[in-house]
């Protein structure tokens, strides 16, 4: 189900238009994607705020009492949430650089969406089958920093400034580990194609256990948790949250906006945490092969058991969002050079290696 | 060098021990769950003795309530009002005379005979500083303090928010129409004639 084969129905029930069954075929996927998008910035919202809630012996939204409904255990709470954001008035600051300031909710949101394209959510559902997709997903979620930058810089705000500088200082820092990490998967499996990498990961270890990157040696075991954390320090959540922290700088780089723009930037994190799971699941986790070798394998409950685990790596995002406290500026750039860089540099060292040693 | 990893070490250890402390409490939640769902649920109202005599003054001071039945308009609770939160009308009957018709009783359940109908009975809930002093002039014990040895009178009530101000300001006696009032004051001049 990817684009080449909707622009190929296109072709052969209406005829050769390239253009039209290219715009077509765009438009159909784009749409899903936000969809999908939008429901998992929906559904992820709700979940965090029960997960914080339950971590913190609170109840979370539960809308009781008359003139407060939001469903029961408080269900409706996001679309309540969503209805307030789109009906908020759009204010934007007069000294701010008027079109930069309205162009980064763009750019992140694409970062975000065209990351979301090439996640493999079946073996046969996947929007674009890239041959270098690992390598697209990391340079996609890139760009999500030039919007950010865009945005610090457009408010015209100290604290916005502040957050983006931090962010883009953050984000770039920790693509080095993450991208370090993410060539461990690529060196075992020798590809670069996501599909090829999950069809890799097929079959067993000593017939029980999945066969899992992850699982194969310990390098690969490590490179997953760096690249995990990694991956958590370039969505911006916490404990990595310095461009937003809020204890000091209000809201970071999102100080200054208000209503749908605001909504942008929030689906796009939820986005971006959705992506960055999607890479680590196909990378390290299977991606949608069941996690119990050769059972219920199918391209349907592929979906399922691709979404459970990326389902599972955002809840253990939140866990640790509402578990950790926030990393200071000088302690993020430590845990950066000083631990990540080395040891994933020892990683590939020790998966070639490996490699070299068991084949 | 090995203090590097004695801190990598206790990093991971120490987070690792956080995070189990959170996942419990998330999943047990239900024992732990501090909130309370306000409106369904509340607090028990604290039962305690603030008075000089346990049985006559354990009265938590919730809110003023008036049985209007009991009523004789002495007007003594409004002499006694420190802040003049209570306002009273009478219009004057026959002594222990039944008026149906504005559903007065002429006797009050400790069998005192009325001298009046009450017209007005209001009490500024907003401006009331509950300090109970209305309620020890009363000869018939019609004005009390919600709660305490009245609790079987009453229900007791100390949550009583109104979204308009106008709405604190409580009418105890029996709402008269304009005929009713003329008609109950017109015998009274029909005698003076």
């Amino acid at each position: 189900m990817t684009i080449d084969f909707i622009i190929n129905q296109f072709t052969e029930i209406i005829g050769n238009f390239p253009v039209a069954a290219f715009l077509v075929a765009c438009a159909s996927v784009g749409g899903l994607l936000f969809v999908l998008m939008a429901l998992n910035a929906m559904v992820a919202v709700y979940v965090e705020r029960k997960v914080s809630a339950f971590m913190m012996d609170r109840l979370g939204p539960m809308g009781q009492g008359p003139g407060l409904h939001a469903g029961k255990w408080g269900i409706l709470q996001t679309f309540a949430d969503a209805i307030k954001l789109l009906i908020k008035e759009d204010t934007i600051p007069k000294s701010a650089d008027q079109i930069l300031f309205k162009v980064a909710p763009f750019i992140i949101f694409i970062g975000a969406i065209i990351g979301l394209s090439a996640l493999p959510f079946s073996s046969s559902i996947q929007a674009v089958d890239l041959n270098v997709g690992v390598f697209y997903i990391i340079a996609a979620g890139s760009i999500g920093v030039i919007g950010i930058v865009m945005a610090g810089w457009a408010s015209n705000n100290k604290w916005s400034l502040y957050g983006a500088m931090r962010s883009a200082a953050q984000i770039i820092s920790y693509e080095i580990p993450a991208g370090l990490s993410i060539i461990v998967p690529i060196m075992m499996s020798g590809t670069m194609n996501l599909q090829n990498l999950i069809e890799y990961q097929s079959g067993s270890i000593f017939g029980i256990f999945p066969n899992w990157i992850m699982f194969q040696n310990p390098f690969a075991f490590l490179a997953f948790f760096i690249f995990f954390i990694s991956a958590v320090a370039e969505t911006n959540r916490t404990p990595f949250d310095i461009p937003e922290a809020e204890s000091e700088l209000v809201a970071g780089w999102m100080t200054e906006y208000s209503g749908f723009r605001w909504a942008v930037f929030f689906l796009s994190e939820y986005a971006n945490m959705f992506v960055v799971s999607g890479l680590a699941v196909a990378g390290f986790m299977g991606g949608w092969l069941s996690p119990i070798p050769g059972f219920l394998n199918s391209p349907v409950l592929g979906l399922f058991w691709f979404f459970g685990k990326v389902s599972f790596l955002i809840f253990v995002m939140m866990w640790f969002r509402w578990t950790f406290p926030r990393l200071r500026v000088d302690q993020l750039m430590y845990v950066c050079w000083k631990v990540f860089i080395p040891i994933a540099m020892l990683n590939i060292f020790g998966v070639g290696i490996w490699k070299l040693i068991f084949g | 060098m090995s203090k590097y990893f004695t801190n990598i070490y206790d990093t991971v250890n120490t987070l690792w021990t956080g995070m189990r402390i959170t996942f419990r409490h998330m999943m047990n939640i239900k024992k732990d769950n501090v909130t309370l769902q306000y409106p369904e649920e509340r607090w028990p109202r604290p039962e305690r003795d603030i008075g000089f005599e346990l049985e006559d003054y354990n009265v938590i001071r919730t809110r003023l309530h008036v049985d209007i039945d009991d009523c004789i308009g002495c007007f003594r609770c409004e002499k006694a009002c420190p802040v003049d939160c209570i306002k009273i009308d009478t219009i004057k009957a026959g002594r222990g005379e039944d008026i149906p018709e504005v559903a007065h009783t002429g006797e009050t359940s400790n069998g005192t005979k009325k001298g009046f109908v009450v017209s007005r009975f209001t009490i500024d809930m907003s401006e009331c500083c509950y300090c109970n002093l209305c309620t020890y002039p009363c000869p018939e014990e019609c004005i009390f303090m919600v709660g305490g040895p009245h609790s079987s009178k009453h229900p007791i009530d100390y949550e009583f928010s109104e979204v308009d101000r106008n709405d604190l300001i409580y009418q105890f006696a029996k709402k008269l129409t304009p005929k009713q009032r003329n008609d109950l004051q017109q015998p009274k001049e029909k005698a003076k004639a």
